[in-house]
């Protein structure tokens, strides 16, 4: 867009505007906060990956044990629950196995905790279905949830897994959130920078007049102003990204504070921090092509 | 000589905003490769008129037809196509004050996207003989008013354009200048450029003589040097 000639020879004198500093101070906090929301939903983003994968796959349904006093017959009433999850799961188009573990796989598993000396028969057994998820396939928890306590009301899902499924929808929707806070900062600056360009044209007007009655074509000063205003953007997002780094260590070292690993979770990748790094590039084409075809819209007008 | 006339205007009329109307069913036909004196009081509508020529504004009522085109028509690529055919000496100069004489001599060219080699070429050239060699690197702002003049004449013909519309252009040089100035464009116009001269000097007229446009009362009479009584009363 920029011919080298156009570069070189600026007739008109923008380096003078007095809204060069107000637009480089404008683009230089619309990139710091640009950088650190960014950052934020890279690490949200990384985040959800790592909880979807640890809640894809498999899951676990347990069907609490009836209390009465007939044991026989409070075990049969938990037996048929259990048959009613496993006839509903499988009924699932997601679910690729269901499988009730056995008396014998059970004690197994409370061994450790209860020691050889206790006999098993004599207590109220829990029974666990292992529910084996296709791939690809995603289960809302919830959903699922609710449908079980109708068909098995003492049926209960993996806690961890569906206090998990309702963080991934807050994340989701903080994602949500901060992509919107990105292109509201896009907009307020490229609005800022039409504002700058249209009080810039008045200044200047009788130049462009002159230049105008030379022959120049709009293209010929939307490129002075494309020039000027990137080099503007590039500044700005410099000193942008600058201050954004630091913040963006502060906050993730405060994160790493916070017991329960959960936020640990979050890491930013190195295409991630080249695309912090970038955002002065991208700074600098957004302040171009708005200069650009501000003046183009705005020329149009004239005669 | 061509057949198309190089400007050629219908029935035009210009007015300012609600005001009386400055010229009315002006008919105009300049032949490729004339030259014109424009005369007439002040406030008879000279710049205006020229203005319609270099494609500054638009009749409010009638056609202007530039390069065989109407330029009511034309959209802004088309309009800044011929405005580089056109040099003007503007009366007020209309120089970028900012930049150097030969930034400004340099500006029609670099619009037209020129190499800078040859523009260098060119416009040292020109300079020279319009005698401003010694402050080419000057800012304008700080050069005499004749100086500025020869500088805003040197842009008008740095393009060799097809034609040239001067607005008082030795209005501000030195007696001993005029007739070198004027040599210049009768060498341009010798070379096919069309001229137009807007002036107050009825010396010139006299030592250069050429037919005039004479504006008087919202109209115009086009006046020969072989009309005798009438030329001499301009």
């Amino acid at each position: 867009m920029l011919k080298y000639n156009n570069m070189r020879h600026r007739e008109l004198p923008l380096s003078k505007d007095s809204s060069n500093l107000f637009l480089k101070v404008m683009i230089s906090i619309a990139v710091f906060l640009f950088a650190v929301t960014l950052a934020g939903v890279l690490s949200i983003n990384s985040m959800l990956v790592n909880w979807n994968t640890s809640i894809l796959g498999s899951l676990t349904v347990q069907i609490i044990p009836i209390n009465g006093v007939d044991k026989l017959k409070a075990k049969n009433e938990t037996l048929i629950q259990q048959e009613k999850a496993v006839a509903m799961l499988e009924a699932m188009p997601e679910v690729q196995k269901v499988t009730p573990l056995s008396d014998g796989q059970l004690e197994r598993l409370l061994k450790p905790w209860l020691g050889d000396d206790v006999d098993l028969s004599s207590l109220p057994m829990p029974r666990l279905i292992d529910v084996k998820i296709k791939k690809g396939e995603e289960i809302n928890f919830l959903v699922l949830a609710e449908k079980l306590a109708a068909v098995a009301p003492q049926a209960s899902l993996d806690n961890h897994k569906l206090w998990l499924n309702k963080l991934i929808n807050f994340a989701g929707g903080l994602k949500i959130l901060a992509l919107s806070v990105l292109l509201l900062v896009i907009g307020i600056t490229s609005g800022a920078i039409f504002y700058s360009t249209q009080t810039s044209l008045g200044l200047h007007k009788d130049i462009i007049e002159i230049l105008h009655l030379l022959g120049a074509k709009d293209t010929y000063i939307a490129q002075q102003y494309a020039a000027k205003t990137s080099i503007l953007g590039l500044i700005g997002g410099l000193i942008g990204v600058a201050f954004a780094l630091p913040t963006i260590f502060i906050i993730a070292h405060l994160a790493q504070q916070i017991e329960g690993g959960i936020i640990n979770e979050a890491h930013l990748s190195w295409g991630a921090w080249l695309t912090i790094l970038s955002l002065p590039l991208f700074s600098m084409l957004i302040a171009m092509q708005t200069a650009y075809y501000t003046v183009k819209r705005t020329l149009e007008k004239m005669m | 000589m061509s057949s198309e006339p190089i400007i050629k205007m219908e029935n035009v009329c210009i007015r300012y905003g609600r005001g009386p109307e400055i010229l009315s069913n002006v008919n105009l036909s300049l032949e490729k490769g004339s030259f014109h004196y424009l005369t007439g009081k002040s406030g008879a509508g000279k710049t205006s008129l020229l203005s319609m020529m270099y494609l500054a504004q638009k009749p409010s009522r009638g056609n202007v037809n530039v390069f065989g085109k109407n330029v009511n028509f034309a959209n802004r690529n088309a309009l800044a196509m011929f405005r580089r055919r056109i040099g003007v000496v503007f009366q007020d100069f209309r120089l970028l004050e900012h930049c150097s004489a030969f930034d400004n001599v340099a500006l029609p060219l670099r619009v037209c996207g020129m190499n800078e080699k040859e523009i260098k070429k060119r416009v040292n050239e020109l300079l020279k003989w319009v005698e401003i060699d010694r402050s080419t690197s000057a800012i304008t702002s700080t050069l005499s008013g004749g100086e500025k003049q020869r500088v805003a004449i040197a842009r008008a013909v740095i393009n060799r354009p097809d034609v040239l519309l001067a607005d008082e252009p030795t209005g501000n040089v030195d007696n001993d200048i005029a007739p070198k100035l004027m040599k210049l464009f009768i060498e341009l116009n010798k070379l096919g450029t069309t001229v137009v001269i807007a002036t107050h000097n009825e010396n010139l007229i006299k030592e250069f003589q050429y037919p005039t446009i004479h504006l008087k009362n919202h109209g115009l009479t086009i006046i020969n040097p072989e009309d005798g009584d009438k030329y001499a009363e301009i």
